[in-house]
């Protein structure tokens, strides 16, 4: 009966996930097990929390976590123990690698400030870049 | 009109030798805002005369939804009636919407993503705002437009990784680079080309021109901004090394196969050249002011074609619509 009440909490909690968005609640758990002083378990973030949220939604988020390689985990009897690994600024990192990697394969949306070289182009970009270097700035050379 | 009406498809093939030239010629500024509108108009065009062929094509078949008096004899005789061509593009128009309307919503989407794998907090933003610094050694660095609608503004995202492969001068060269691609909304441009690109495969070789003077006309910017242009090439060689690991893109590696340098070393080598001349357009005598002028000449003709094509088509529909 608890697991049930646990459960449609988690349904509850998991249409609020929805409106605010997982960056956020996934900020607010890693900034929780941050402020930890070791690893802790799920129970231990969701109290921190403070929010009212299930058991279960905890869970879910710290998987996602670990699922990105934001928080290391490790088995503590029945349970797990988490640790943080990325912090925010490391998640979002994360994040963007995700969308840009969903993106790789097709066309560009975003245009990169260097796109990748063709076979020859790195010796010829080596013999450009030599010449960028050493050759000394003519009169007025550098702002023409 | 006769064959006329199947000009706009077949015109955008002037772009080859024009997207070559003016890219070679131009200042990047003037050939990407050339290079756009052509690919643009002459994208329309060709999509208004695939529909005008659709009319007449599905008017032909039975069963059909529109008025009877479209399939009447007279029409088909007023009319470039053609069935092959006709039916065949009911199938193509619809590919072509299909395909252009998935490459915006792709377009949004990136871009939303973009913006909210962002929004988390927590990344460290530099002095003057709007850059931001991701903890990656994965060398990357990009502009991600802003948006009216969602109240975003422009943000320059740059990892670690790519920072600390570059001395100061080059970080600022990267700065104003990305910097001038989000003043100069040049996401606009290669989204133009792009959609042009679906709409008509003839006009590929323009989405690959303007990818690469839009990257030009930024360099330019960025090389008056910081005030040296060697600064800006060694910028890009060195960004361009460090993340070399990174397996090659289609696109340079279809370049390569033509034994021509890739985008990166023309880039670099163009910035250690002098700077291009910003002046008007160039005169007719010369080989690029011949293909300014042709591709002008071109979009001019295929747009009056499909004009003049719909215009008829419109006049001939309400003269046999039963009313």
């Amino acid at each position: 009966m608890a697991q049930e009440r646990a459960g449609g909490s988690g349904r509850e909690a998991s249409a609020q996930t929805r409106r605010r968005g997982q960056g956020e609640l996934e900020s607010l758990v890693l900034a929780a097990l941050r402020q930890a002083p070791g690893p802790v378990n799920a129970g231990w973030v969701r109290e921190r929390l403070g929010e009212g949220l299930a058991y279960t939604t905890v869970v879910t988020i710290l998987t996602r976590l670990h699922a990105k390689g934001a928080v290391e985990r490790e088995r503590a009897g029945r349970s797990f123990a988490w640790t943080p690994v990325a912090d925010e600024a490391g998640l979002a990192a994360l994040r963007m690698r995700k969308v840009l990697d969903a993106e790789a394969d097709r066309e560009a949306v975003l245009a990169r400030f260097v796109t990748g070289l063709g076979p020859g182009d790195e010796r010829l970009l080596r013999d450009l870049l030599r010449q960028a270097s050493d050759e000394p700035p003519g009169p007025g050379g550098e702002a023409d | 009109m006769g064959v006329f009406v199947f000009l706009p498809l077949i015109l955008p093939l002037t772009a080859w030798p024009v997207a070559r030239l003016a890219e070679q010629h131009l200042h990047p500024r003037a050939a990407t805002r050339l290079l756009s509108a052509v690919a643009a108009v002459l994208a329309v065009c060709s999509t208004l005369c695939l529909a005008l062929l659709m009319v007449v094509g599905t008017a032909q078949l039975p069963g059909n939804p529109l008025p009877d008096g479209w399939s009447d004899p007279e029409v088909r005789e007023a009319l470039p009636y053609d069935e092959v061509a006709g039916t065949a593009a009911i199938p193509a128009l619809f590919a072509v919407l299909l395909s252009c309307g998935r490459a915006t919503w792709r377009h949004g989407r990136v871009r939303r993503r973009a913006a909210q794998a962002l929004a988390g907090g927590g990344v460290p933003a530099s002095a003057g705002g709007g850059v931001a610094v991701l903890p990656d050694r994965t060398p990357y660095a990009y502009a991600l437009p802003g948006s009216r609608r969602a109240r975003r503004a422009g943000r320059i995202v740059v990892t670690a990784g790519m920072l600390a492969g570059l001395d100061s001068a080059e970080r600022s060269a990267l700065l104003a680079h990305e910097r001038a691609h989000l003043t100069g909304r040049h996401h606009r441009f290669l989204l133009a080309v792009q959609l042009a690109a679906r709409a008509n495969p003839f006009l590929r070789p323009l989405r690959t021109a303007v990818s690469y003077t839009a990257e030009r006309w930024a360099d330019e910017e960025a090389a008056a901004a910081v005030g040296s242009r060697r600064a800006v090439a060694r910028a890009i060689g060195k960004a361009a090394l460090i993340s070399h690991a990174a397996p090659v893109p289609v696109s340079a590696s279809a370049l390569a196969g033509f034994a021509v340098a890739g985008p990166v070393p023309r880039r670099v080598a163009a910035l250690l050249a002098p700077a291009p001349a910003a002046g008007s357009w160039p005169p007719v005598r010369t080989a690029v002011g011949l293909a300014a002028w042709g591709a002008a000449a071109g979009a001019a003709v295929s747009a009056l074609s499909s004009a003049n094509s719909a215009v008829t088509l419109f006049l001939v529909l309400r003269a046999a619509t039963p009313l």
